[in-house]
């Protein structure tokens, strides 16, 4: 491979770490306070990416100014899933779950389909294809943002959770349930609390996601799966470890995607199944499983 | 006169990353006796019989059961070997009925190899009667209660045809009653002829049923030897009981 | 009350079978079964309902399957079309490549599709939970694109195509038997491995996994065995099926879909119960046909499959079965139950 190739490589990966950060911390939160798989994650992250392309398309607001309406509807839509829908049996076997968040996925890629059509969308703001160039290497503006603001979110989750009384509670929630519950905490709030704010970042990251790659409605099942790896590969329960992982795992991708592009997502998913079998702690993070 | 090893234990180790909780334990289990194993909470005794009966991965040390070595061996093949345990937290499996439960340990246990699921259905009726579940026997595990749990679990074991029963907690949360027939079940078994390990908290049981006591603290051992002697033991009461109660205890040694 | 929770696993004596309402109910499956083997010759067995037939009919078959490892093992296996794909293409290839004849050459792709599961389960059957739900997700996907890309060996995006069955005029009656005998089959395997200690020790580790270990289960083998056999029925499916269509695409055959086809059929009819994945699967096609004929979106139909495994998650995740025999009142009460027990 060629320096050049490879460079260009690895700030494509450090880029990509980025997003996929935020995609995975809201489907890291859910699973670590919630107890469950939300296979919906990427069906939450694909309706943010259209809030964010219908808005641009028909009003055309800019891609980065609907990043807050499309996180702050999904904020509610999430609320409201977990609230009605989800708390009904949130304490019943991983199978019911496990259906049930599937069954949202279905349902949701299966109506945008049929109401946004299958093909894909691109976000096209006159600054899409800016850049600037170090070197050889191409930096897009775009992505840089999304980077930074991927970041920036980051941070502001890790600031919530630690120093507000309501993120100290969603995690004296996730740690003992019972005794949150002595402490006032009120878990259903909490619970749906929680799950909207994996929502919401799915939601962002589908918007910044929108800007620099096209979409379609069947795009949040890949970003699913790709949460999952992250979360397994950085150890559940940590932001670092969220960190570290989506940067690891950026870097298998792009790699795989130079080496063998047919397969990237194949590849992905055996790193997943490798990481799970031999290293089942996770790169970072404390033993999952007994 | 020289006695029957039936378990021995040598440097026993077990680390949970950087933690010790069972550092170094030499153990001798003698054949038809009945052997205490106490020590205070977090001491690491459920965690010593776990990697003995290789539910979990031993760090170093070696285990012989019976002169054979038997360190890292899986636990389903330590059970069909011929040693049995219970929980301290019940196991039992709830979709199943009492008859069932036991069942699975004539069925797979050490003299399980020959028996097929009809004739290991048969030959539990005498020991769902022995630990006096007889009128339990259709039911469903998860509809009983804990004392009746906590049979189960002797009866699951006992099933298997044990040489060597580790009987783990098996009285904690028991009222007195309750912990005088239980004290009586185990000397019965012990007249079957199966060496037990019992590990309590609960005081009187050792002291009553127990031939000989071996004390973990910090993973370590800290005593063995007779049950009065090691009870009185001060390294063993401030284990126990902490620094204060044993001020208070020798004073008011020393003033009687 | 209580005596009739559950049945007990013990199914070896026959003697109470016809008894009761349990014989009544046991009785009308029988004369159904038998209906059913006689179907084809019936006068209205038109083409369409010998082919509607034959769906379900393989439907149960992986059912009754993938209840061995999620209903009995008490593992949540989500990637079982991986089995129907290895299969499919296992007997297609086979065919045309080797130029074996049909029943070799589905012995190959069922053959393939149990090597793989004890391949692939020695190593991912020791995670649990979610953990072992998403590797089986992964795998199969996975699976799936590389048959997708794979065009030299798989035929990639434009399929293999199989020859066709002869003589035709019989095919549909041919397939039709294939896949009852199939489903029968399966029933019997699942009704002798009940009375086998590898039933017993399936039930024990889906109770409780450590205690099964301890009592001198072998629990390795006991779950690799009920994932290959699970793999054994799925792979058996997706080579009639593959015949059947005479056609095998990558996206077809590895859709996740079917999966959730085999889960829902099980937890309809009730998962870790002999006969309940094989009536699950006739109760998922009458709701799903009802469904789609009232609600006239063709489009919508994941959608309607996505509504089905919610309210049946949410109000009757323990199956219908114990309305239909009557065991349990069909109130607003028995079906608010599951909430109660489960909502935070």
């Amino acid at each position: 491979m060629e320096t050049l190739q490879l460079t260009q490589g690895v700030v494509n990966a450090i880029l990509l770490s980025g997003t996929l950060t935020l995609v995975a911390i809201g489907f890291s939160i859910v699973w670590g306070i919630l107890n469950i798989i939300n296979l919906a994650h990427g069906a939450f992250l694909m309706v943010g990416a259209y809030i964010t392309y219908w808005l641009f398309t028909l009003y055309g607001v800019d891609p980065f100014l609907s990043l807050p309406i499309s996180m702050l509807t999904m904020f509610v839509v999430g609320y409201m899933v977990q609230r009605y829908l989800i708390n009904l049996v949130i304490r019943a076997p991983l199978l019911v779950t496990f259906l049930l968040t599937f069954a949202l996925e279905i349902i949701i890629i299966n109506l945008a389909t049929f109401f946004w059509k299958g093909d894909l969308r691109s976000v096209t703001p006159d600054y899409a294809g800016l850049g600037f160039t170090i070197g050889d290497v191409q930096i897009p503006y775009v992505r840089l943002a999304a980077f930074v603001i991927s970041l920036v979110l980051t941070g502001l989750l890790h600031v919530f959770m630690t120093y507000t009384k309501t993120g100290n509670a969603i995690r004296a929630t996730g740690m003992d349930i019972d005794a949150a519950r002595l402490q006032g905490v009120r878990i259903p709030q909490t619970y749906a609390l929680t799950y909207a704010l994996g929502t919401a970042l799915a939601a962002g990251a589908g918007t910044l996601i929108s800007i620099s790659f096209p979409i379609d409605p069947t795009m949040g099942g890949a970003y699913t799966l790709r949460a999952f790896v992250i979360c397994v590969l950085g150890g559940l329960g940590s932001i670092p470890g969220v960190i570290l992982g989506a940067l690891l795992f950026s870097f298998i991708e792009v790699f795989s995607g130079i080496w063998a592009p047919s397969l990237k997502d194949a590849i992905a998913l055996l790193v997943l199944v490798l990481v799970l079998i031999f290293r089942p702690s996770g790169i970072a993070g404390k033993a999952f499983y007994h | 006169m020289e006695r029957e090893v039936i378990l021995e234990t040598k440097q026993a180790t077990k680390h949970f990353g950087g933690l010790a909780a069972v550092e170094k334990v030499d153990m001798t289990i003698y054949k038809g006796e009945i052997l205490g194993l106490i020590g205070p909470n977090g001491a690491g005794k459920t965690t010593f019989v776990n990697i003995i009966t290789g539910m979990l991965p031993i760090t170093s040390g070696k285990v012989y059961f019976k002169g054979q070595d038997i360190t890292g061996w899986p636990a389903f093949k330590i059970g069909r070997l011929g040693i049995a345990r219970t929980f301290q937290i019940v196991k039992p499996f709830r979709g199943m009925t009492v008859q069932e439960n036991v069942a699975v340990g004539a069925m797979f246990g050490h003299g399980g190899a020959k028996r097929s699921p009809r004739e290991a259905l048969e030959h539990v009726d005498h020991i769902i009667e022995f630990v006096g579940m007889a009128d339990l026997r259709e039911k469903h595990a998860d509809e009983l209660t804990l004392p009746y749990l906590k049979r189960l679990e002797l009866a699951k074991a006992l099933a298997m045809d044990p040489e060597l029963l580790f009987l783990d907690e098996v009285m904690a949360g028991l009222n007195t009653k309750e912990i005088e027939s239980a004290m009586e079940l185990v000397r019965k078994i012990n007249e079957k002829g199966i060496t037990i390990l019992v590990i309590e908290h609960v005081m009187k049981a050792i002291v009553g049923v127990t031939q000989r006591v071996f004390v973990l603290n910090f993973g370590q051992e800290l005593a063995q030897g007779a049950p009065q002697e090691v009870l009185n033991n001060p390294a063993v009461i401030q284990a126990y009981l902490g620094e204060k109660f044993v001020a208070r205890f020798f004073r008011q040694q020393k003033a009687a | 009350m209580s005596d009739q929770k559950k049945a007990p696993i013990r199914f070896s004596s026959l003697d109470g079978l016809f008894k009761g309402r349990q014989g009544v109910l046991f009785s009308i499956f029988l004369l159904f079964i038998l209906f059913l083997g006689v179907f084809p010759f019936l006068p209205f067995a038109s083409g369409f309902w010998l082919n509607t037939l034959t769906l379900i009919l393989l439907l149960a078959a992986m059912s009754i399957g993938w209840n061995f490892i999620g209903g009995y093992t008490g593992y949540a296996a989500f990637g079982n079309v991986a089995f129907f794909g290895i299969g499919a293409y296992g007997t297609g290839l086979s065919m045309i490549r080797l130029g074996l004849s049909f029943f070799p050459a589905l012995l190959i792709g069922a053959v393939a599709a149990m090597v793989f599961a004890i391949l692939i389960g020695l190593p991912i059957l020791r995670l649990k939970g979610h953990y072992f739900a998403i590797a089986t997700v992964a795998i199969a996907t996975a699976l799936g694109e590389i048959a997708d890309s794979w065009t030299s060996f798989t035929g990639g995006a434009a399929g293999i195509t199989l020859p066709f069955f002869d003589p035709i005029e019989w095919s549909g009656q041919f397939f039709y038997y294939m896949a009852y005998l199939l489903a029968i089959g399966g029933l019997l395997l699942t009704w002798f491995i009940l009375n086998r200690k590898m039933g017993y020790s399936w039930v024990a580790i889906r109770e409780d996994e450590d205690a099964a270990n301890m009592m001198g289960i072998n629990t390795t083998w006991s779950k690799v065995m009920a994932f290959a056999l699970s793999a054994l029925m799925a792979g058996l499916a997706g080579g009639i099926y593959a015949y059947w269509k005479t056609f095998v695409l990558a996206e077809e055959v590895f859709k996740i879909e079917y999966t959730l086809q085999m889960i829902l059929a099980a937890v309809l009819g009730g998962t870790g119960t002999i006969f309940g994945p094989f009536i699950g699967a006739f109760i998922y096609y009458i709701l799903i046909t009802l469904l789609v004929f009232f609600l006239p979106v063709g489009q919508l139909h994941a959608t309607i499959l996505g509504a089905i495994i919610i309210l049946v998650m949410v109000f009757t995740p323990k199956g219908l079965m114990d309305f239909i025999s009557g065991r349990k009142k069909l109130s607003i009460n028995a079906l608010l139950e599951n909430i109660r027990t489960y909502r935070v």
